[in-house]
């Protein structure tokens, strides 16, 4: 059957009048349109081929990158898929330990701030990053504070416990180190540790005890090995740290001069006296202080041998200045 | 420019200037002119091109100047049509409705309307519009679409412009010469037509005659729409002609004394009245007789209106045109104009005047065509500006990151 459209005569439109021009027709205008036309269409072009290649470029990256989310893998539950990096003692049970993940935790699950929170809360990590590393691991940076002295603090029942104190003033409870290592640093002595939180807040002059010790331990170490308590009662009013060494000694470091210059002093001054003729009365007190002019007390008499081997030696624990405010 | 806008240009090629319009058109129906160039022109007759290298330099050199107006690169061009080779006619069609309980459907419209525009045109000649005329559903006028109406016979009129094929790609590669896409084609009438008058004067019926310098564009509009268009090849030029033939003068003088003391109708009585051809008193300045001067004037005038009443026939008549005849176009400034008109139409006439939001240095009677161009394409379709929307897409996104400054 035919549609009466189709036996209808077609009229013409001037729609159908071709506008295609040659080159060649057109003004110098028009020429200059089309050449601005097709470098146009040109930069068009690459700028999308550029883009596609940037794409496929960043999208390789992506997949390669293990940190990125890969679908599934980053919805399985972490389990013991921890790894910790530490420039310090801590091992990956503190962390598991700290972390206390939920076992049907997923890395996409996983607030970062707050588990960060919970490792910083030991005072012995100075600073920790923990990063989602997909498919399904999560992974721990951690630097640690290095402990300079030690101290005797009250716990909460009353009983005196060993904390150790970081170069930056620091004190807190060292997890995983050697305790012979722990053994070797000496007492802090003559501060009052005021409580912070669950903690105590830091001391003040640390840096500088810190100093004297390392340098001490370095160009020293015969010397530093004796040392077992040092004092910063007279820190903060005349810059003084005072070190009591294992035989009784006691020796004032001042802050106004380098400790080399103090250090080699007290070692000139104690191989003089250990060169002295026997019977002569041991040194009580070295003052290094003052400068060059270093007054050196002695102790009042010889005791006798009996007496001598009645007294104590270094005392396990110093007799301690410590107090504890609350 | 905004991602989702098209830069549009509104080119009319008229006999004594060369109009461009730049308007940028953003989708939701929004237009905003941002540039405007013109150019004397040179190369066309009647509206017509006569010298195609001289046309196009001249459309060339207004574009570039809207262009530079604007700060903006035209991408599709919205082009006005006139000349004597463009003549209508009217087709009716009418067919019974195909469903049994006589509910009028889609193909119904369809078919009426096919058969309303089918009508085979004579060798050489191209469809510019096909203007629709309101559909009758048993003889009732239905000014919307018929679809869901009840009735036993669906009619439909068409008003179909039609030109020679030359002259109407002479136009267009005119702007193709230029790396330009043409749009649409519109008559020069109908753009002009749907500025300087409002929906309510087409509803009662009104005539819409635009006078230009080469030739005389009218609409007649009835029902709300357009009912008849047609174009004289006569306009101001012949009034300064007739004058330089008259008077013996070069055509720029004439041009002059036309603009300076042309008149409609005469009101010169005193045959003594005389003025200066240039009025500076140099060598060869000369006098005129001012009763002279009308005379030529307004006798040309009042053929040039016959003219278009006549063209016009029965389908003018003062009851039918309620709303009166509307003057534009750059000749419409000629004074008493307006009351010649009145006389020879017997109607209440009135010179088109664009509507408020047109800005002040776009309202003079010369811009109304291009203006109207950019109005009445965007008003009535969703055409070229959305289809080069989709041609471009994103690439052509892109590519105007890379316009040069």
């Amino acid at each position: 059957m035919i549609k009466p459209s189709e036996a209808l005569p077609a009229t013409r439109s001037w729609r159908e009048i071709p506008q295609h021009v040659t080159p060649r027709a057109m003004s110098p205008e028009g020429r200059r349109r089309r050449w601005m036309e097709i470098v146009r269409w040109t930069a068009a072009g690459a700028a999308l081929v550029a883009g596609a290649w940037a794409a496929w470029q960043v999208s390789g990256t992506v997949r390669s990158d293990p940190r990125s989310p890969s679908g599934e893998s980053a919805a399985e539950p972490i389990g013991d898929r921890i790894t910790l990096a530490t420039d310090g003692v801590l091992d990956r049970g503190w962390l598991v330990r700290t972390l206390a993940l939920p076992k049907k935790a997923t890395l996409l699950t996983l607030d970062l701030a707050e588990l960060k929170a919970r490792v910083l809360a030991s005072g012995q990590v100075a600073t920790a990053d923990l990063i989602r590393n997909f498919p399904g691991t999560l992974s721990a940076h951690v630097s640690e504070r290095a402990p300079v002295l030690r101290v005797m603090a009250a716990a909460a029942d009353g009983s005196a416990r060993p904390l150790l104190v970081a170069r930056d003033g620091v004190v807190y409870d060292g997890v995983g180190y050697d305790p012979a290592m722990l053994r070797t640093l000496p007492w802090l002595d003559g501060v009052k540790l005021l409580r912070e939180g669950s903690g105590f807040a830091r001391i003040d002059g640390m840096e500088t005890a810190a100093d004297l010790l390392s340098r001490a331990k370095f160009e020293a170490e015969p010397r530093y090995s004796t040392w077992r308590v040092v004092s910063l009662a007279r820190f903060k009013e005349d810059g003084d740290i005072a070190v009591r060494t294992a035989d009784g000694l006691t020796i004032i470091f001042g802050t106004r001069e380098d400790f080399f210059r103090q250090l080699a002093r007290l070692d000139l001054l104690l191989d003089t006296a250990a060169k002295a003729p026997a019977g002569q009365p041991a040194v009580r007190e070295i003052n290094l202080s003052l400068g060059s002019q270093v007054p050196v007390a002695f102790a009042a008499a010889q005791a006798e041998p009996s007496v001598r081997a009645a007294a104590p030696a270094a005392p396990a624990f110093p007799q301690l200045h410590i107090k504890i405010t609350p | 420019m905004s991602s989702n806008s098209t830069i549009i240009g509104a080119v009319e090629i008229g006999t004594s200037k060369i109009t461009v319009l730049v308007a940028e058109y953003h989708s939701g129906r929004e237009l905003a002119i941002i540039g405007c160039g013109e150019c004397p022109s040179r190369g066309v007759t009647k509206g017509t091109i006569s010298d195609f290298r001289a046309a196009s330099d001249c459309t060339q050199f207004a574009i570039q100047q809207a262009e530079k107006d604007a700060n903006e690169r035209i991408e599709s061009v919205f082009l006005a049509q006139t000349g004597g080779h463009l003549e209508g006619f009217s087709n009716e069609a009418s067919v019974n409705v195909k469903a049994a309980d006589n509910m009028i459907d889609r193909d119904d419209i369809k078919t009426v309307c096919e058969l309303a525009k089918s009508k085979e045109l004579p060798a050489g000649r191209m469809v510019v519009h096909h203007i629709r005329r309101p559909y009758r559903v048993d003889g009732r006028l239905v000014p919307d679409q018929p679809e869901n109406l009840v009735g036993q016979r669906l009619e439909v009129g068409y008003w179909t412009v039609h030109g020679q094929e030359q002259r109407l790609a002479d136009t267009i590669h005119v702007i193709r010469g230029c790396n330009l896409e043409v749009g649409e084609l519109v008559l020069s009438s109908l753009a002009s037509g749907h500025m300087v008058t409002t929906a309510e004067e087409r509803q009662h019926g009104v005539l819409v005659i635009d006078i230009g310098a080469g030739t005389t564009d009218f609409v007649l509009y009835r029902d709300g729409g357009p009912h008849m268009t047609g174009v004289l090849p006569v306009g101001g030029s012949h009034l300064t002609n007739d004058l330089s033939i008259g008077l013996r003068l070069t055509e720029n003088q004439a041009e002059k004394l036309k603009l300076r003391f042309g008149r409609a109708l005469v009101l010169a009585k005193d045959r003594t009245d005389k003025v200066w051809l240039d009025g500076n008193y140099a060598i060869g300045d000369r006098q005129f007789p001012r009763q002279a001067i009308e005379q030529v004037t307004a006798a040309r005038t009042w053929e040039l209106l016959e003219a278009v009443k006549k063209k016009l026939g029965h389908a003018f008549s003062p009851e039918t045109c309620a709303a009166g005849v509307v003057l534009t176009g750059g000749t419409a400034k000629l004074p008493a104009i307006a009351e010649c008109a009145g006389k020879v139409f017997g109607t209440p006439v009135h010179l088109g005047e664009p509507p408020s939001w047109v800005e002040e240095r776009l309202r003079d009677p010369g811009y109304q065509t291009a203006l109207g161009l950019l109005y009445y394409v965007i008003s009535s379709r969703t055409g070229s500006a959305g289809a080069a929307r989709k041609r471009g897409g994103f690439l052509r996104g892109i590519s105007r990151l890379f316009v040069p400054s």
